[in-house]
Parts: C-alpha cells; sequence; structure tokens
C-alpha cells in the first residue's frame, strides 16, 4: 500500500502558488481580450456587408474547430517564422486564447443579439435612433443579460484550456506541478493537490456564477 | 513578410501524418464510445432515487467538470500507476482522462434530455401499466435522447478535439506525429498549418450537420 505523504508537497507550495498566479494572469488577460474580440467578431459576422461578415465567419469557424493545442503550437512554433519576431510562451498564449475564447464569445454575442425581439430594433428607429445607437443603448444591454450564463461557462472552459500553455513552457499552475513532481518525486501528491486547487477555484467561480444568475432572473426577463 | 512557404516538406511525410491519423481516430472511436455509454448510466445516477447513487453520480459530474482534462491525463498518466502499481500506458492514459471528462459532459446532457420530457409521458406510461426501468427505455429515452442529439453532436466534436492532448503524454497522434515532422524538417509552420487543416477538414462538415440537425429538431418541436 502506498503511503501518501504530502509534506513535500506543502513544504514548497510557493511554486504552486506562483503558478496560480501565473494561471489568473492569463486566463483574465484572455477573457478580456476574448470578450472585445469576440464581440467584434459577432456584430462583423452580423453584418450585412460581405466583405465584413465573411472573414468574421472564417475566423469563427476556424478557431471553433481546430484543437486549440493546435493553434497554440501555430502561434508559438509557427507564427514566429512568418513575423520574424520572437515569441514568448505568454504571448503565444495570450494571442492564442484571447482569439479562440473569442471565436467562442462571438457565437454567444450572436445568439444573444439575434434573441432579441424585432420590436425592440423597430421602437428604436422609430423613435429616430442609428444602428449604432440601437445596439449600444437598446440591443446589447438586454442581450448581455441573457448572454450571461453562456459566457460564465465559456470563461471557466477558458481556465481550464489555459492550462495547454504549460506544454509551451509558461510557468503556469500545471507546469509549476510538473516541475514540482520532478523535483520532490511525489507526482501522486502533486497532481492530487493540483486538480484539487483548479477544482476549488472553478467551483467557487461556478457557484458565484449561479448566484449572480439568480439575482439576474429575479431582477427580470433572462432566458430559462 | 517574404516567407516561402514549402508544404512539400509536410506532405513527403505523409505516411507518418497517417500513421497520426490512425492514432486520434482510435482514441477518438474508443473515448466517444465510453464517454457516451458511461454519461448515460451516470446522467440516469443522478436522478435516481437511491440517494448514495445520486451523491456519487453528482460528485462524480461535479469533480470531471470543475478540473482541466489535462491534469486529469497527467494525473492517470504519473500518478495512477504509484497509486495502484499499475503500469498505465500513454494510450491508456488518455482514454481515462478524456472518456470520465466527456461522461461528465454528456451526463449533465442526458441529464438535461430526460428532464426535458413531460410528466404526463412518465403518467400515462405508469397508467398503462409499465414499470419505470420500461418507461424510461420504451417512452422517455427515446424521445430525450432524440432531442439531445445536437448537443452529443458537439461533444462528439469536442471529444476529437480534446484527443490531441494525448501528444502531452507521448501517444502518437496526428499532433504528435507533427511535432515530430516539425522537429525533423525544421518545418512548424508549414506542419501546424496542414494539421489545423486536417482537422477542420475531418471536423467542418460534422459541425455544419449538427447545425443542420438543430435547426431541424427546433422546427419539428
Amino acid at each position: 500500500m502506498y503511503e501518501w505523504n504530502f509534506w513535500p508537497v506543502l513544504s514548497e507550495s510557493g511554486i504552486l502558488w506562483a503558478g496560480f498566479r501565473n494561471t489568473l494572469i492569463l486566463t483574465a488577460t484572455a477573457l478580456s481580450g476574448g470578450l472585445v474580440v469576440g464581440l467584434f467578431l459577432a456584430l462583423g459576422r452580423l453584418s450585412h456587408r460581405r466583405w465584413l461578415s465573411l472573414p468574421a465567419g472564417i475566423v469563427i469557424e476556424v478557431f471553433r474547430t481546430t484543437p486549440p493545442l493546435v493553434q497554440l503550437f501555430w502561434f508559438y512554433f509557427g507564427l514566429p517564422i512568418v513575423l520574424a519576431v520572437e515569441m514568448t510562451p505568454f504571448l503565444a498564449a495570450a494571442l492564442t486564447f484571447t482569439i479562440q475564447s473569442g471565436a467562442f464569445f462571438a457565437e454567444i454575442f450572436r445568439a444573444g443579439i439575434v434573441s432579441i425581439e424585432k420590436g425592440q430594433w423597430e421602437a428604436a428607429r422609430v423613435i429616430g435612433m442609428n444602428h449604432a445607437q440601437m445596439m449600444r443603448r437598446i440591443i446589447l444591454p438586454q442581450a448581455v443579460k441573457r448572454m450571461f450564463p453562456s459566457m460564465m461557462e465559456r470563461s471557466i472552459e477558458l481556465m481550464k484550456t489555459t492550462t495547454l500553455v504549460a506544454t509551451v513552457s509558461y510557468a503556469d499552475l500545471l507546469f509549476q506541478a510538473n516541475e514540482l513532481a520532478q523535483k520532490t518525486f511525489r507526482p501522486l501528491e502533486v497532481y492530487t493537490v493540483v486538480a484539487l486547487i483548479y477544482f476549488i477555484s472553478i467551483s467557487a467561480v461556478s457557484f458565484l456564477a449561479a448566484r449572480l444568475e439568480k439575482r439576474f432572473a429575479r431582477s427580470g426577463e433572462i432566458t430559462q | 513578410m517574404n516567407y516561402h512557404w514549402n508544404f512539400a516538406s509536410v506532405f513527403e511525410n505523409w505516411p507518418a501524418l497517417l500513421i497520426g491519423v490512425e492514432g486520434t481516430l482510435r482514441l477518438f472511436v474508443v473515448c466517444l464510445l465510453i464517454g457516451m455509454s458511461l454519461g448515460l448510466v451516470v446522467g440516469l445516477g443522478r436522478r435516481s432515487k437511491s440517494k448514495p447513487v445520486k451523491w456519487l453520480s453528482t460528485a462524480f459530474v461535479e469533480f470531471f467538470r470543475n478540473t482541466p482534462v489535462l491534469v486529469q491525463i497527467l494525473w492517470f498518466y504519473y500518478a495512477l500507476p504509484i497509486l495502484t502499481g499499475l503500469e498505465i500506458s500513454p494510450f491508456m492514459a488518455a482514454i481515462l482522462g478524456i472518456s470520465l471528462n466527456s461522461a461528465a459532459y454528456s451526463a449533465e446532457i442526458f441529464r438535461g434530455g430526460i428532464q426535458s420530457i413531460e410528466p404526463g409521458q412518465w403518467e400515462a406510461a405508469t397508467a398503462i401499466g409499465m414499470s419505470r426501468l420500461q418507461t424510461l427505455r420504451r417512452i422517455v429515452l427515446p424521445q430525450a435522447i432524440r432531442r439531445v442529439i445536437p448537443a452529443l453532436t458537439n461533444r462528439g466534436v469536442e471529444i476529437f478535439k480534446m484527443s490531441t492532448l494525448a501528444s502531452v503524454v507521448a501517444y502518437v497522434e496526428l499532433l504528435q506525429q507533427g511535432k515530430l515532422i516539425a522537429s525533423l524538417n525544421f518545418n512548424p509552420l508549414e506542419v501546424y498549418t496542414v494539421i489545423g487543416a486536417i482537422f477542420l477538414l475531418i471536423l467542418y462538415p460534422i459541425v455544419r450537420l449538427t447545425y443542420a440537425l438543430e435547426r431541424r429538431l427546433a422546427r419539428s418541436d
């Protein structure tokens, strides 16, 4: 029977916390970038101008249907060759996950915008708003509320996807775990602790999201 | 910006890519079958009247949905052998990680589908004397599964994409073969472009099919 010994892991937990911090930094960067990219992609895809809707559609579909790990490798190993620039693991990861989550956020934005009743558009037009005003003042505020649950789900997915950067040596939580496992020869304890750290933090976020959703539901209409 | 793309150096290695495709497909099929069937069992478990079964299935779903699949694969690869004394191959570790993760997700899909069936269906079946199990098998599941087919297809696409994570434990699949070709020929740009294109070629038709299914279902309901 194996004797569990968490002590070597706990005494070196600073390594893991540094990794956790980097995971959070990467998630926050990609999340804020992804939301902006997603909104623009969604507006692009919904546009009547074909030169806007076509490329937006292609970016969305390509990033949604290819594996994120392949995308990451492409940005980290491939892109520097075309652009002749240095690529750091963080930059490659931030770029990949910004566009990748942007593609998924775009579909959420689009579904939200499309779900707003025609009457809202018509009413806004009647009182003299132009397209951008309608979008900003009438449609988006309502749509964002409806999109909230899917947005939260996607953000949690994003946090889990960031573990992939360990493969290009960005010092996120998983990468630090690999280091610690090699250092302490305690992979069982290390990976168990890391799984628990992810589990607890992600569960906490889901819990908060569920609370917020309930509040939104009480404060007015929300889908489901 | 004057880079000369050289795809020939990738396609010269087509036998290696073919081996990779085979490895990806093998992993995908196994994980799809285990993930979906275990998902159905766990999904039913979450609706069970027995408290321990319900609790266990819920814990399973919550745990596997709230941890990254790459951490799961690495746990099965590096940690499980220590715990059990068994040797775990990269293939085995990838199967365990990806299947259990997808089982947790598809359990929620099945559960949602079953919940969406009107209580009247259950009542009617009970009224004509069917047992709970018979009702489930003959009345509820056929309708529920029809409704969740688009969601399950989506899951299937996710599983296919997830199979690339097996390269982290050096299981021979498409991405792993790509890494190999790139390191031998110094052509990562072309290799990863081709690998991405292969995934797009295989998955995009399935994604379109899902859209079509969703539209058809929306019309018929």
